[in-house]
């Protein structure tokens, strides 16, 4: 064996606790990727309005926006009067979702569209009083909230894929969780993001797993996950890689208290084409055979605390 | 069922005792000179808490060099596991190089060792292709958790989750994932000669029951029974697997072939015990 230790797969912020502050200067986001990005979302925002996924006329009418893994896990600590703060929440679904079930909520994103659109929805549903929605880069969000802590810190779908620095994230998380909050994410598997499809219908490992906070992605197609269909103009985003090891000892380090890691063989929209709608919504890998494949992760959930008394005031 | 599938991995194992002592990869040869037999993943991340007379317990510890290694630095070491012939090798070599002193060696399976054991450690420490032998991690996890002290540590380094999903026959060159990352009891069978650490070896015994385990299920456990994560590493890097699609860098590292370093091969796992 050699003396030298390969290099663990970090992302930026994590070697050391110190620095990794959320005051710790501007957005980690280099403005020409958040340019891009915002154009991005803000055009998709306009186009996930009307898309069958998103359903917001079903919102309208009452459905929750929530999946039922969230509902389920979450769902047992949000109740009249819990304040939740939703991280990167695009156009507020399923943060008036929560506010529905009685808390007060504050959602975040980057893009104007998404919160000026959250906005009129709250309005229109009769949630203004109990939502606020603050179009921010995650890393600034300090600049919009001051002092305020939040029972809950919520976190879904596809969010941190946008997001280069965990270390700074998951210090942001535990600064604006009260001792003994909760942190909640539901998410999509670093494994299935490294997946491509093979033209038998079979996955292969394609993309990156591990970490490179210095090399985003770059995507450009047309289309959205919500509407396949649609034409999108904006087509160039940037996103970048977490493997559950980054994500969970960022976690650790910002002083939370992991509670438990759950996977799951089924996610949110289709990775490819192929792969087949439940009756609840989920997406899961056929089996070639007529049955769904239950093998492969697709989705995690995390819960964690912050400790119930802070450190230094015991 | 399950005693069968133990039964036939004891007898692969009391087999592979002496099948590895003249391994490259085991180097017992080397070790006996004073070579350390532990990775420089462990060694870099757990040594800094193993001082003169640290008590260290090693589960599934096979033929206890890497005990042994812990024993050198000062440490006061249990090595475990279910294989006598492995625990047989591992007090004649501790006898060899005058460390039995400090080293004491356990024949029993790790659910089993509650019955056997009545201590808590400063470490408890296991590593390299030892959960892909355990069909239950609750009960694994039960025994972690009560053989740490209050504010010990429990150290694992493992072969990564996802190696064990790419396929290792006809489509291995397009890391294709053939094999389960949900898996549940029943475990997958395999029948091949010879051992990982020697492929060519000349073995009666050729089948072993291995159980696959993701992440969840891995850290899970552990978290409901008082263990604080500090950390999950993960590395494009591993050692000792014989997988097609891997080759072995200069370093003596083996990577994924064409140079990829964006798969995760290994991790590093460290949990606190919370103090009471």
């Amino acid at each position: 064996m050699s003396d030298e230790r390969p290099a663990p797969a970090r992302g930026a912020g994590e070697a050391s606790g110190a620095g990794a502050g959320p005051a710790g200067g501007g957005s980690p986001i280099p403005d020409e990727i958040r340019r891009a990005n915002v154009a991005h979302w803000d055009e998709w925002t306009r186009i996930h309005e009307t898309s069958a996924f998103y359903d917001v006329e079903g919102f309208k009418a009452g459905a929750t926006s929530l999946w039922p893994l969230e509902l389920e896990e979450l769902g047992p600590h949000v109740g009249e009067g819990t304040t939740l703060l939703h991280l990167q929440c695009h156009f507020g679904l399923d943060t008036l979702s929560w506010a529905r079930r009685g808390a007060a909520v504050t959602g975040v994103d980057l893009s104007d569209e998404a919160i000026g659109l959250a906005r009129r929805l709250a309005d229109e549903v009769g949630l203004s009083g109990r939502a606020t929605f603050i179009a921010s880069d995650v890393y600034e969000v300090d600049a919009h909230l001051d002092d305020q802590r939040f029972d809950v810190v919520f976190v879904s779908w596809g969010a941190i894929e946008w997001i280069p620095d965990l270390g700074r994230w998951a210090a942001i998380i535990a600064k604006f969780l009260r001792p003994g909050g909760i942190f909640y994410m539901a998410e999509i598997h670093p494994v299935a993001y490294a997946l491509d499809e093979t033209e038998d219908h079979n996955v292969r490992l394609a993309f990156r797993y591990l970490p490179a906070p210095d090399e985003p992605d770059r995507s450009d197609y047309d289309g959205s996950y919500a509407d396949r269909a649609a034409h999108v103009e904006n087509r160039v985003c940037y996103g970048w890689a977490h493997g559950m090891g980054e994500i969970l000892t960022a976690l650790a380090g910002a002083g939370l208290r992991l509670e438990y890691l759950h996977e799951f063989p089924f996610c949110v929209a289709p990775f490819f084409d192929w792969m087949e709608a439940d009756e609840q919504r989920w997406h899961w890998l056929p089996d070639g055979h007529g049955g769904r494949r239950a093998d492969l992760p697709f989705s995690y959930s995390v819960m964690a605390r912050t400790p119930a008394v802070e450190a230094g005031h015991a | 069922m399950l005693e069968q599938y133990l039964k036939t991995n004891l007898a692969w194992w009391d087999e592979a005792v002496g099948v590895h002592q003249g391994t490259d990869l085991y180097d017992v040869d080397g070790f006996r000179r004073g070579a350390d037999s532990l990775t420089a993943i462990e060694r870099d991340e757990l040594s800094p808490l193993v001082a003169e007379g640290t008590t260290l317990l090693h589960l599934q510890c096979h033929v206890g060099l890497d005990t042994l290694s812990w024993a050198r630095r000062g440490a006061t070491v249990t090595g475990v596991d279910f294989s006598g012939k492995a625990v047989e090798a591992a007090r004649r070599l501790a006898d060899e190089v005058g460390l039995s002193e400090r080293a004491h060696f356990v024949q029993s399976n790790v659910y089993d060792l509650p019955g056997v054991l009545d201590q808590q450690f400063d470490i408890v420490f296991s590593s390299w292709g030892v959960l892909i032998w355990l069909d239950d991690l609750k009960r694994w996890a039960d025994v972690v958790a009560g053989f740490v002290r209050p504010g010990g540590v429990f150290y694992l380094a493992e072969f990564h989750p996802v190696v064990f999903l790419l396929d290792d026959e006809e489509h291995a060159g397009e890391l294709r994932l053939t094999y389960p990352y949900f898996q549940g009891r029943e475990p997958l069978r395999f029948d091949e000669p010879g051992s990982y650490a020697d492929p060519q070896a000349a073995m009666q015994a050729s089948v072993t029951y291995e159980w696959q385990h993701g992440f969840g299920e891995i850290i899970t456990p552990l978290l409901q029974r008082g263990l604080r994560l500090d950390h999950l590493h993960e590395f494009p890097s591993t050692r000792g697997l014989t997988q097609p699609f891997l080759e072995t860098s200069a370093d003596g590292w083996q990577r994924v072939k064409g140079g990829r370093t964006d798969i995760p091969l290994s991790f590093s796992l460290k949990m606190t015990k919370e103090a009471p």
